[in-house]
């Protein structure tokens, strides 16, 4: 790695230090992406990806190192920089306006070239020849707010495009979306590839990128481990090595016990989301003892307002949910607690977290009545509690009076584990469990969830990752736009779930019943 | 358990470095008044604690201080911010100073009777704020502040009016409570009353309630509405809760001012207790004894600054800009994260190395 012939390469970081107060987020990190090639980035989350690439785009400031671009030694300074050297991002979280239309929100930050008015129509008609020349369809007066996640993620390679990326940065494409709209990105990839750009593709997630790739740079708590041409029939397994430093088994021994009685009922449920519009129109789905049922959907399709729905903390609008016989929509969530339904909610940090408290205290949020003693709590029995579930769920922390802030994500999730699932739970709701989890992390989640559905929980795993479904589910069921759109035996293939993840309905229901 | 010791110990320490601090900054601006700050301070100080009798007043101011501002860290520690102590204050003693004037209760029954008058007194006006917060969500800093005026000028129109001491000769105020409802004093010739002990107790009443199980639902409120309901706790029904507790101390402490010190109701009793208190809970951090603590402080420079005035020529107006640079110290303490400056100056130093 000595001497790198910087000519050669479209993009070339050398050396690059970024850190973060005590955080070294890139360490040393050598990065080179070849003239018109695909160029995958991967690592685990945390590994320092995303700091990498907002290094490039000039959104952070290296401590050390330098950046070629085509040769020419560059000080990206800030993002406007980037983008008059050709490189665009398009970040994890999308930065688009959402009450404005997609033509509107390209020409944000651009000088119109009629002067004080504004260039809508040429900038519409000159968006969708750019949209066509790479197999993307878009209506350009459309709201962003309108469109589903793929078509924002369209928008914002378009406007990338648009401002004259040679260089396009794509962090995480992949997580927002179903296996049919990953192929149509993968499409528009090639043709850009073909025309002599190149794209930096970043992924936790090797399986999903491989086909595509020419390279990949491994990267691995902020330091660069490997560069390693791939193609097709890589294997997973050395990759993987790289990533995680370790060996990674991922084969879990799915027990095939067959599902008990029926527990959970769920009948034309209509919830509202915070918008007051219809998150769940008419939504059923029934979960027994003993199995794991998954369902599948992409983000945002009412998944969080059923969880919320089902726990208490949402009103139901019509329809009804029974616990066995007992009808528990609309009651307080004090109430699904006492009878055993447990909630690993999406959100640990705002929900499932008293983030400022300590790790002791948010071990008993749901059950400080009876640590207490004379309304006091008992500050040696959950002194006790926490010693157990800190033995038990392999939590790392200096002490039970640590602040769960203070705590990775995955140590997090293990303190929600060990409480929601300390009193074996009749029904378990476990909304994204493992997301943003490393994969140690994750594999020890999805374990322990098949332990409680082992206990006989029946566990409802609501997940947007079709890999995790596929892992454990004994059902799969999948939501698209608040209704359900149809129950698949677990194994099923992805490119059926995926039609359903897009509203392609299940035409024959036989085995429904 | 260490940790625990050495937390409270930084807790003290850095309201003890505030103050310090704020002294020094304050000296520099005496200074260029023209007036000497190791003067101003020390006349201040001697003010305070120069005999016994300044030391007593020093407690005197301190009771009802302390009892205010342990309601305040109630609200704040749930995330509420209840800034009307004072109309909390007010409408606590016009409850009790009512029960004791015109109930014709024998002392034995109308002192606890005027007890729980004004807990009811001082909690129905913060519950009140929380009732709107829940029912149409206005914000409680809005509203405690306009329920603040409505008591003021309630109070105003009570001893103007229908309360106003029959015998007295117009003024504002009301008939002087009996001798028998009084707090007795410890020797007569100082105001120091028995009230003291009841401040202390409840210090000590509020140690165990942040440990209770009721504390732990207030706290978890201050943690977050999320996952306050996630944890099965009712939100709306802990906000109007935790006010009524808060408002319910603003106003035991109007009637330790009321039954120890004034014995009637009159215009402007509160004297800006209410922003004291706030002031005082914060730099107290919230928790019982830190409130104690600068509590005692705050009454001390209160009580030295008057003196100062007496004795010498630098104006009260010194201790105002004290007690402002503290407030200033105390937001930037919170605003700023020291382990960041502290991680910028390693960083710094390893650079150079
Ligand atoms: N703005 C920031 N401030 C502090 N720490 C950060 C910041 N951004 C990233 N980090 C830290 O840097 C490390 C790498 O993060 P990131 O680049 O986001 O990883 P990845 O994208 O690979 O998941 C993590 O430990 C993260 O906590
Ligand atoms: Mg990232």
């Amino acid at each position: 790695m000595e001497e790198i012939k910087v000519n050669d390469y479209a993009v070339v970081m050398k050396n690059i230090v970024k850190e973060f107060y005590d955080v070294r987020a890139n360490d040393n990190v050598n990065f080179l992406v070849k003239n018109g090639s695909i160029h995958g980035l991967l690592g685990e989350n945390g590994a320092g990806k995303t700091t990498l690439m907002n290094v490039l785009y000039g959104l952070y400031h290296p401590e050390e190192g330098e950046i070629f671009i085509n040769g020419i030694k560059q000080d990206i300074h800030s993002p406007t920089k980037a983008i008059s050297l050709g490189i665009g991002m398009v970040h994890q979280h999308f930065m688009l306006a959402r009450p404005f239309t997609i033509v509107e929100n390209v020409m944000l930050g651009r000088k119109s070239r009629k002067g004080i008015l504004l260039d809508t129509k040429e900038t519409a008609k000159d968006l969708v020849a750019l949209a066509e020349k790479y197999k993307m369809k878009i209506d350009p007066y459309a709201k962003i707010w309108q469109l589903s996640v793929g078509e924002q993620q369209r928008v914002e390679i378009l406007t990338a495009l648009y401002q004259g990326a040679e260089v396009l940065i794509l962090d995480e494409p992949t997580a927002v979306l179903t296996p049919q709209e990953v192929d149509g990105l993968f499409v528009t990839l090639r043709e850009m590839k073909n025309d002599g750009k190149s794209i930096i593709l970043i992924t936790h997630k090797l399986e999903e990128i491989v086909c595509i790739v020419d390279e990949v740079t491994v990267l691995r708590d902020g330091a660069m481990i490997g560069n390693v041409e791939v193609d097709c029939n890589t294997t997973k397994a050395e990759l993987t090595k790289m990533m995680v430093g370790r060996d990674v088994l991922f084969n879990f021994e799915k027990s095939n016990s067959a599902a008990g009685e029926k527990k959970l009922t769920i009948k034309d449920l209509k919830v509202l989301n915070d918008k007051n519009f219809l998150a769940l129109d008419g939504f059923s789905l029934d979960v027994h003892a003993g199995e794991i049922i998954g369902l599948a959907g992409v983000d945002g399709n009412g998944q969080k307002e059923l969880c919320e729905a089902l726990t208490g903390i949402r009103t139901v609008e019509s329809g009804e949910v029974k616990l066995d016989t007992i009808n528990i929509e609309n009651k307080p969530p004090l109430f699904s607690i006492k009878k055993g339904i447990a909630h690993i909610p999406e959100d640990r940090h705002i929900t499932g977290l008293a983030l400022g408290w300590s790790l002791k205290k948010n071990l008993i949020l749901k059950t400080f009545k009876d640590n207490s003693k004379f309304g006091l709590i008992d500050e040696k029995k959950i002194e006790d509690r926490w010693e157990k579930a800190r033995v038990a769920y392999q939590i790392k922390a200096n002490s039970g009076d640590d602040s769960a802030r203070d705590l990775s994500g995955g140590n997090q999730q293990k303190v929600i584990l060990a409480r929601e699932l300390e009193n074996n739970p009749v029904i378990l709701i476990a909304n994204q469990p493992t997301r943003g989890l490393d994969i140690g992390a994750t594999e020890y989640v999805r374990q322990k969830l098949l332990d409680a559905k082992g206990d006989g929980a029946g566990v409802l795993l609501v997940s947007a990752d079709l890999e995790e479904i596929l892992q454990l589910s004994d059902r799969i069921a999948v939501i698209y736009d608040g209704k359900l759109m149809g129950i698949l035996p677990g194994g099923s293939d992805v490119k059926k779930i995926g039609e359903l993840m897009m509203g392609k309905k299940l035409e024959v229901e036989q085995n429904a019943k | 358990m260490l940790n625990k010791l050495t937390k409270n110990l930084n807790q003290i320490l850095l309201a003890v470095g505030t103050i310090i601090l704020a002294l020094i900054v304050g000296g520099v601006i005496i200074s260029f008044s023209g007036n000497s700050p190791l003067d101003a301070y020390f006349s201040m100080f001697n003010g305070a604690f120069g005999s016994k009798q300044r030391f007593m007043e020093v407690l005197v101011r301190m009771i009802p201080l302390v009892i205010m501002a342990l309601g305040t860290s109630v609200a704040f520690k749930a995330n509420l911010w209840n800034i009307g102590g004072d109309g909390q204050f007010i409408m606590g003693s016009i409850f009790a100073v009512f029960v004791t004037i015109y109930s014709g209760l024998p002392p034995v029954i109308g002192i606890p009777v005027s007890i729980l008058a004004a807990m009811l007194g001082g909690g129905l006006w913060a519950g009140l704020a929380g009732w709107l917060k829940v029912k149409f969500n206005a914000n409680e800093v809005i509203t405690t502040l306009m329920l603040n005026y409505i008591a003021v000028y309630f109070l105003s129109f009570l001893v103007y009016g229908p309360m106003m001491d029959p015998k007295g000769s117009k003024m504002p105020q009301t008939e002087i409570i009996p001798q028998a409802f009084r707090l007795p004093l410890f020797e007569s010739g100082n105001r120091l009353h028995m009230g003291i002990f009841l401040a202390l107790i409840i210090v000590i009443i509020m140690i165990f309630f942040w440990k209770s199980t009721v504390g732990f639902k207030i706290g978890l409120l201050g943690q977050g509405e999320k996952v306050t309901t996630y944890a099965g706790v009712s939100v709306k029904k802990m906000i109007v809760f935790t006010m009524i507790i808060s408002g319910l101390l603003a106003g035991i402490s109007g009637w330790t001012e009321i039954y120890g010190v004034q014995y009637r109701l009159l215009e402007g009793i509160t004297s800006g207790y209410g922003s004291m208190a706030i002031v005082i809970a914060l730099m107290g951090g919230l928790n019982p004894i830190g409130i104690l603590i600068s509590g005692f402080f705050f009454s001390a420079l209160l009580v030295g600054g008057a003196t100062m005035q007496r004795m010498t020529a630098i104006p009260f107006s010194i201790v105002d800009i004290v007690q402002g640079l503290i407030i200033i110290f105390i937001i930037a303490r919170t605003a700023v994260n020291f382990k960041e400056i502290k991680n910028k100056i390693v960083r710094r130093m390893g650079h150079v190395k």
